[in-house]
């Protein structure tokens, strides 16, 4: 019987929670029980066309930010049939060969699965023995090669040897006051364009019209990019609409495909992003009986069962948004029953569009760093910049860091909706945001001491990391490698 | 070595030198007059960018630089560079054929010989000026024909900059000198 019941959840359809092997990591819990989502080979498929096709899909989600890192160990350079002895080592052609899922007792830092010294598979031999060719390197253990500060396996940005020396002198603060620029344009206040609306010329339903919601909106970037009340309550209505057909097409909550027909860059971040990825258009939808039976060579089986057995039959899907109490980081118990869509975070009608900066994360995250972050230097220059006593840009909010501006598709500045691109590991955020204000080895080593990261920042940090001095060693003085 | 060529080479060397149909004499190609043929686009090519782009504007005409780092340079990639980008895109199209730029003197040791056919095929290169290597190999299981061709110093340029890499671990080529080999395989197996 329990055989047939697990049969019949693979095959046909029902809640697969049972099966779930183990904790998923990471985020990927948002989506677990849409299996085919990863495992997306059709039953009784081969093993080779199965695991190709689990790491196909590793790609839905994660190819832009693998591009964006300039992958160190892109898939493409290990698809060479001359690195076919690597493939003995590690298959680097898949992602599965270092990040397995279900594994919570063996997955490390970066959902890695492997043991950390991973790198001598490859790095302790022949040409490619780092040992050899950098003498800094010689008497290092593997298993410290991915310790912060020194090298990452995709994301080498901040970290290559040309960069480090390039950057070598800097020094911690640049300048007395910098600023970060992207923020400080998006924060520029400019005359209204000529399309600009006003309060008058707000048109809804009466009774939408109160003061309280006329005075927020006509402040607003909505008022002033010329986006009328409709525009976002009524997006369906034509353009000439009498009232009352108005008020009947009015929706007072408006959904967040709303938005994201107009904020379409931000939108597709949001549903790679840890927030939004729930509504991802590549999770798998629930799988429906009459085709799962179709596909089996059960034809109309359906039809022949109890109601009771085919509500059993039905596929569960993930709630179409995140909930704040089924986040496994540390929440504010008061956000448990909170959802996560635009709206959690921007306030359509405010004034103040830095909410979302600083409270809005604060509303829901309850972890150390953030706790830590309203005592840091960071936030008392934040204050500083809402008060408008501080430059534009000189600020440093949650935001700041984790969803910093960045240059949109269209030459515009845009809020980085992706977390994932700007958090683990901690050095992918040194060149877009560290650097802003810090030089490199003060950012390097701010980052790599774990302890500084909890308390947001407050102090100096522990440790010096030593990259930069060997880097420029090696360059500077011709320090000798194998290979020269 | 001179058995007929597979339809998907056929078809992948078909798309390479650009023509619509494969010739009428196409089941009598061999790999051998297959991979000369892919050589010779891929040659013809790196020949262009390195003389026309590279040479002139960076090194003639000093209007732009070429840097490894070519992003953060905001500068043209290396000619070798140029060269991996597009094996790494024909390998997103095709497996019908794979090919890379490997030197007995690599600035980059990613692109050192590592097998035993890549370790003979370079050195005849060297040893014997004008002539190609072709050989058999199995890798990962899968047997290749694999033809590995001389890539020379076409411009000052080529020599020059690689005589003054840090990491390069020869400092005295010159103009014509052979600086590496072309290596393309074809999977004989499939």
């Amino acid at each position: 019987m329990g055989g047939a019941a697990v049969a019949a959840w693979m095959l046909v359809g029902g809640d697969r929670t049972a099966l779930l092997p183990d904790a998923t990591t990471g985020v990927h819990h948002q989506f677990e029980v849409a299996c085919e989502t990863c495992h997306a080979a059709k039953p009784f498929s081969t093993e080779k066309k199965t695991i190709k096709a689990l790491n196909k899909t590793c790609y839905t989600c994660h190819d832009d930010e693998l591009k964006a890192s300039s992958d160190s160990h892109p898939r493409k350079k290990f698809r060479d049939p001359r690195m076919a002895d690597y493939w003995e080592k590690i298959d680097a052609r898949l992602c599965t060969s270092c990040h397995i899922e279900h594994k919570p007792e063996i997955t490390r830092p970066g959902a890695v699965t492997l043991a950390m010294d991973y790198c001598v598979a490859c790095h302790s031999e022949g040409k490619q023995d780092v040992r050899v060719n950098r003498p800094s390197h010689a008497g290092l253990e593997f298993d410290t090669c991915a310790t912060a500060g020194c090298h990452n396996f995709h994301d080498n940005r901040a970290l290559y040897e040309d960069f480090l020396v390039k950057h070598a002198d800097q020094p911690w603060l640049n300048g007395q006051a910098p600023v970060h620029a992207l923020q400080a344009i998006s924060w520029e206040t400019s005359e209204p364009p000529k399309t600009a609306l006003a309060r008058a010329d707000a048109i809804a339903p009466s009774e939408k019209l109160t003061d309280e919601a006329l005075d927020h909106w006509a402040a607003s970037g909505h008022a002033t990019g010329g986006v009328n009340c409709a525009g976002c309550h009524a997006p369906e209505a034509p353009e000439q609409v009498a009232m009352a057909d108005l008020a009947l097409q009015w929706s007072e909550a408006p959904e967040m495909k709303t938005c994201w027909g107009c904020h379409k860059e931000e939108a597709k971040a949001f549903r790679v992003g840890r927030h939004g990825m729930r509504s991802h258009p590549k999770i798998a939808k629930p799988r429906k009986t009459s085709k799962q039976f179709k596909a089996l060579g059960w034809k109309g089986a359906e039809d022949s069962l109890p109601e009771q057995m085919l509500a059993w039959l039905e596929d569960a899907s993930p709630p179409p948004q995140m909930t704040v109490a089924e986040a496994r980081l540390p929440m504010k118990r008061e956000a448990h029953g909170e959802t996560l869509s635009c709206g959690s975070c921007h306030q359509p009608h405010s004034v103040d569009r830095r909410e979302a900066s600083v409270e809005a994360c604060a509303s829901c995250h309850a972890d150390e760093h953030t706790t830590a972050y309203f005592d840091s230097s960071h936030y008392r220059l934040w204050k500083a910049e809402v008060a408008g006593e501080a430059p534009a840009g000189s600020g440093v909010s949650c935001a700041t860091c984790h969803m910093p501006k960045v240059e949109g598709r269209r030459g515009d500045v845009i809020a980085a909706h992706n977390q994932n691109e700007f958090l683990r590991p901690n050095e992918k955020m040194i060149r877009p945001v560290c650097m802003d204000c810090h030089g490199l080895g003060f950012a390097i080593d701010a980052l790599a001491d774990a302890d500084l990261v909890a308390r947001n920042f407050q102090g100096r940090p522990a440790a010096h990391i030593d990259s930069i001095d060997w880097a420029v060693r090696r360059v500077k003085t011709g320090e000798q490698g194998a290979n020269q | 070595m001179q058995s007929k060529l597979s339809k998907s080479a056929m078809v992948a060397a078909a798309l390479t030198i650009g023509v619509q149909a494969a010739p009428a004499s196409a089941e009598d190609l061999s790999y051998q007059q297959v991979t000369d043929m892919l050589h010779v686009v891929m040659d013809t090519d790196r020949s262009v960018y390195t003389k026309n782009v590279v040479a002139r504007l960076a090194a003639k005409e000093k209007v732009i630089k070429a840097s490894e780092y070519f992003e953060d340079d905001k500068a043209l990639p290396l000619p070798a560079q140029m060269f991996r980008f597009g094996a790494e895109g024909v390998a997103d199209k095709t497996d019908a054929f794979s090919y890379s730029l490997l030197s007995l003197w690599p600035i980059n040791k990613q692109n050192a010989p590592k097998t035993d056919l890549e370790k003979e095929g370079l050195q005849f290169i060297v040893d014997n000026p004008g002539e190609n290597f072709y050989g058999e190999e199995e890798l990962g299981g899968e047997t290749y024909f694999t033809a590995v061709y001389p890539d020379v110093a076409v411009a000052e340029v080529c020599a020059s900059c690689h005589n003054g890499h840090k990491d390069t671990p020869r400092d005295d080529f010159e103009l014509d000198d052979v600086m590496g080999g072309v290596v393309i395989r074809i999977p004989t197996d499939s």
